[in-house]
């Protein structure tokens, strides 16, 4: 693994050591520790390479299938923990699907209802998270009737709804505009400031211009951990035809996990 | 809109509802009717379809279209599963047991209401293994074979197999229905639909 200047990461609100998560005859991750706290941390990383495997498990959706995770200090494997996690995280998956029949507001406040949260501060806290992600005047229309950009934006907004202090976000800009990106990676730092955001995504300019913190991870291991800063330090000397520093960066990143790992690097 | 409104909404709770309705009136109709009221033998393709209509409609409304949201609840989701499955499973009963008047101890109410216990617990089984919106599959493929089977001489003593087409009081058809709504409702509260969208 190639580390550089580590971030701070406050406060641990995820501790994860030893995690692997096998599907069938795959290795998703493979004996991967790591830990985040308050701020925004980037997961890139090809695909295939184990980001969404990592994400569930620390949704609870997925049991890993060795090693230790943490949330909030406590092990997953207690119901209680489990259950006080599941209140405090916030979650989009890839596709997060939802009910035809149902409108932005409903949708949300179908989410407040399974985080278990206090009926009498559910419709207020369903119309802030509706507005953070700009979708008020569209609350009462039915979510099949909005574009893709907008469908994701109702996932970003279910994700918040509890205030989490947990926030899992695998591909959360996909389908959304530029304008709409921009705006997101605002909403992104400022949700950071408070909570341990953990976005997943191959989209190293989102990584760039949001986060404090990106861990790469290849093959089911991490690859790099550092700020963004540093992965650009690494591209800095290509070719700019290559895109930008970041982008040049992350491809150095892995070029140089991949020989690591062939052994390459003791020749 | 109340929480329960919204769960309801999710599951497709009033679509359901209306097929119960439809699968009423068309077991009324078709049981009420002269020659099947005279000869309960008549009712036996009743019993096995009007069964397979509400525990089709049960099946599919197990299904999540937000599963992998649904799978971060705090709220445990065991209870909402046990109260889904009985309250739908005891309306399907109630009402089509009304709408089989008479000879309840040949083929009449009390061969219904065996007939839906058995038949939703085979769905609920499939909703585990195969997922919620083809749940429906399984309980038609043995309900066929068996409709279709049970004219062979050898098999009309077989209550194991031909349970869904024993006359009413008959425990040993009454002790696999329960039994497959026991195990197939047990599977799916406690583990819940089969997981039918995967990631990319």
């Amino acid at each position: 693994m190639t580390t550089m200047t580590r971030p701070t990461t406050g406060t641990g609100a995820v501790q994860v050591s030893g995690l692997t998560v096998r599907h069938r005859r795959t290795t998703a991750l493979d004996g991967v520790d790591l830990d985040f706290g308050t701020g925004v941390h980037g997961l890139l990383g090809p695909n295939g390479a184990g980001k969404t495997s990592l994400i569930r498990v620390l949704a609870t959706v997925a049991r890993p299938t060795g090693g230790r995770v943490e949330l909030f200090g406590g092990d997953l494997t207690a119901p209680r923990t489990l259950r006080d996690a599941r209140r405090r995280l916030g979650y989009l998956p890839q596709d997060f699907g939802y009910y035809p029949g149902f409108t932005v507001r409903e949708f949300v406040a179908y989410v407040a209802w399974l985080k278990e949260m206090p009926a009498d501060t559910t419709p207020a806290a369903v119309e802030r998270a509706v507005a953070r992600v700009g979708l008020a005047d569209r609350i009462d229309a039915k979510i099949r009737t909005l574009s893709g950009g907008m469908v994701r934006r109702v996932g970003i907004a279910q994700a918040v709804v509890n205030a989490p202090q947990l926030l899992l976000l695998d591909e959360p800009t996909a389908g959304l505009d530029p304008e709409q990106r921009v705006e997101f990676r605002s909403l992104l730092r400022e949700l950071g400031e408070e909570a341990t955001v953990i976005v997943s995504t191959h989209l190293v300019e989102d990584v760039a211009a949001a986060c404090t913190d990106v861990t790469l991870i290849e093959r089911g291991r991490v690859a790099y951990r550092g700020t963004p800063q540093s992965l650009a330090a690494l591209g800095r000397d290509g070719d700019e035809s290559d895109g930008n520093t970041t982008e040049r960066g992350y491809t150095a990143a892995l070029r140089a996990h991949r020989t690591h790992l062939t052994g390459g690097g003791q020749a | 809109m109340t929480s329960f409104a919204l769960y309801a909404r999710s599951r497709a709770l009033p679509t359901t509802l209306a097929a119960f309705a439809a699968a009423t009136l068309f077991t009324l109709w078709a049981a009420t009717r002269p020659e099947t009221y005279v000869d309960p033998q008549r009712r036996i393709p009743l019993l096995a379809l009007a069964p397979l209509l509400a525990t089709s409609a049960i099946g599919v409304s197990l299904h999540q279209y937000a599963q992998e949201l649904d799978r971060t609840a705090a709220r445990p989701w065991w209870r909402l599963r046990l109260a889904h499955l009985l309250a739908l499973t005891a309306l399907a009963a109630l009402l089509l047991a009304m709408a089989v008047p008479g000879h309840s101890q040949e083929f009449g109410a009390v061969a219904m209401v065996r007939n839906i216990l058995g038949a939703t617990g085979i769905t609920a089984a499939a909703a585990v293994l195969v997922g919620a919106r083809l749940s429906w599959l399984p309980t038609l493929l043995y309900f066929g074979a068996v409709f279709l089977s049970y004219s062979a001489p050898h098999l009309r003593t077989a209550t194991v197999w031909t349970w869904s087409m024993q006359p009413g009081p008959q425990r040993a058809a009454w002790a696999v229905a329960m039994t497959a709504f026991v195990v197939g409702g047990a599977l799916y509260v406690a583990v819940g639909t089969r997981r039918e969208r995967e990631r990319s």
